[in-house]
């Protein structure tokens, strides 16, 4: 099939292609989330820095950007040279680094985009950017070059929240964790819900979106989830008739943890369960008979979990 | 929104392609033609699809293609989102 698209460009450089002209007001907040596990070379995180040090001198966009690091993190590498280096030279010289206890990544998040919020306003809108992918190859760094334009759109067409979207095979984990896992069980809990966000995306759990302020200001002040923070970001959306897009940003994969995929898939679905399970009960536990639709929706989730286990486990083990 | 700013004067040629060989009526519609169906009639190949290249500022444009008087989104979209009448359309992005 032919492809619709922008004429291509001639000599188009892997940078960030546009940088957003002065914004009548509001600006953009970089929230960068620094892996947990520190990588043995600096080369996907070198470029990363680089895109942050190029957003770092557009004061007039984009606020100075913000990088969280769990304690751990920094614990586990304080006496390394390379990691100090990096920090001091790369991450400190363009953003402010927030040192937090996290219990998880996603309290990660929680942190850097409540700081990042403290310090907008009604007009701004805040990007996350997750640091555990594999931005210095060639592929990563055209996902690079099209990150901005996630904020772009919130600003530009009054967005509340743009989902980005990666490409992968379908024979990825994360792809098999979503269509087996995570949209059988939002189709379970949330039946109209999960309709309509797969007609915005395939990738329910992105680490890629941003935020409008308001929106956020919202989901700050509800109770946060400890798990699958996008798929509680885009229910939240949905239910609440918010303005939403979703933009491809490319193909790239996520930096290797250690672990295995089965066993990581594993817990992904069943962290998806446990979050809808809480989250649906939140909505419902004021309803009349609201426990035993509660249960009969949980026999029919733990027969979606098993089946996407067993099929991960096909696939996967 | 779009002249919100000043680089969107900048303008690049944006080409469409939407393969719909049986139909009769293919255009294109967007925020930058006010979603008017007869404002960018597509031209019919003799593979069966429709083309267009038009001039559009830098930024993000919502649009959608108008198939014999139906709104249908471009499978090779950039992005997603909804217009103003709650209706789903296609993203791109020009830079």
């Amino acid at each position: 099939m032919k492809r619709t698209q922008a004429a291509p460009r001639k000599g188009a450089s892997r940078k960030p292609a546009r940088i957003l002209p002065r914004p009548q007001r509001g600006r953009i907040h970089p929230v960068v989330i620094y892996p947990f596990r520190q990588p043995e070379h600096n080369t996907d995180l070198e470029k990363l820095y680089e895109l942050i040090g190029r957003l770092d001198e557009q004061k007039d966009v984009y606020a100075r950007p913000l990088t969280v690091i769990d304690r751990k993190t920094h614990q586990a590498n304080e006496r390394r040279k390379a990691y100090q280096t990096f920090r001091r030279n790369r991450v400190e010289r363009h953003s402010d680094v927030l040192d937090a206890w996290c219990v998880d990544t996603c309290q990660m998040w929680y942190t850097g985009l409540g700081t990042a919020f403290d310090r907008g306003g009604p007009d701004d809108v805040y990007w996350l950017i997750p640091g555990d992918f594999d931005y210095g190859t060639p592929v990563g760094q055209e996902v690079l070059s099209r990150l901005h334009d996630l904020p772009e759109i919130c600003v530009e067409l009054e967005q509340d929240l743009c989902i980005g979207e990666i490409v992968t095979d379908h024979n990825n984990s994360k792809q098999l964790i979503d269509t087996y896992g995570t949209f059988a069980l939002l189709y379970n809990w949330f039946p109209k819900e999960a309709e309509d966000i797969r007609g915005y995306t395939e990738r329910p759990r992105s680490e890629f979106f941003a935020v409008r302020h308001g929106f956020l200001r919202e989901m700050l002040c509800r109770r946060w989830y400890p798990h699958e923070q996008t798929v509680v970001l885009l229910l939240e959306a949905v239910l609440r008739h918010k303005h939403i897009s979703r933009f491809t940003v490319g193909a790239i994969s996520d930096l290797p943890e250690g672990r295995d995929a089965l066993a990581s898939a594993w817990h992904q679905v069943e962290r998806t369960e446990r979050v809808l399970k809480s989250f649906w009960q939140e909505r419902h536990e004021n309803k009349p008979g609201w426990a035993d639709r509660y249960r009969a929706l949980e026999a029919q989730s733990e027969m979606v979990v098993r089946t996407a286990l067993g099929i991960l486990q096909n696939l996967l083990g | 929104m779009q002249d919100r700013y000043s680089a969107h004067r900048n303008i690049q040629t944006a080409n469409f392609v939407c393969n719909a060989p049986l139909a009769k009526f293919v255009s294109l519609v967007g925020d930058f033609n006010r979603w008017d169906e007869t404002a960018h009639p597509m031209k019919k190949t003799p593979s069966g699809s429709w083309i267009l290249s038009i001039q559009l500022r830098h930024g993000h444009h919502r649009y959608a293609f108008m198939v014999d008087g139906t709104l249908t989104l471009d499978p090779m979209a950039m992005g997603i989102t909804k217009d103003d009448r709650d209706r789903r359309v296609s993203l791109m992005a020009l830079s």
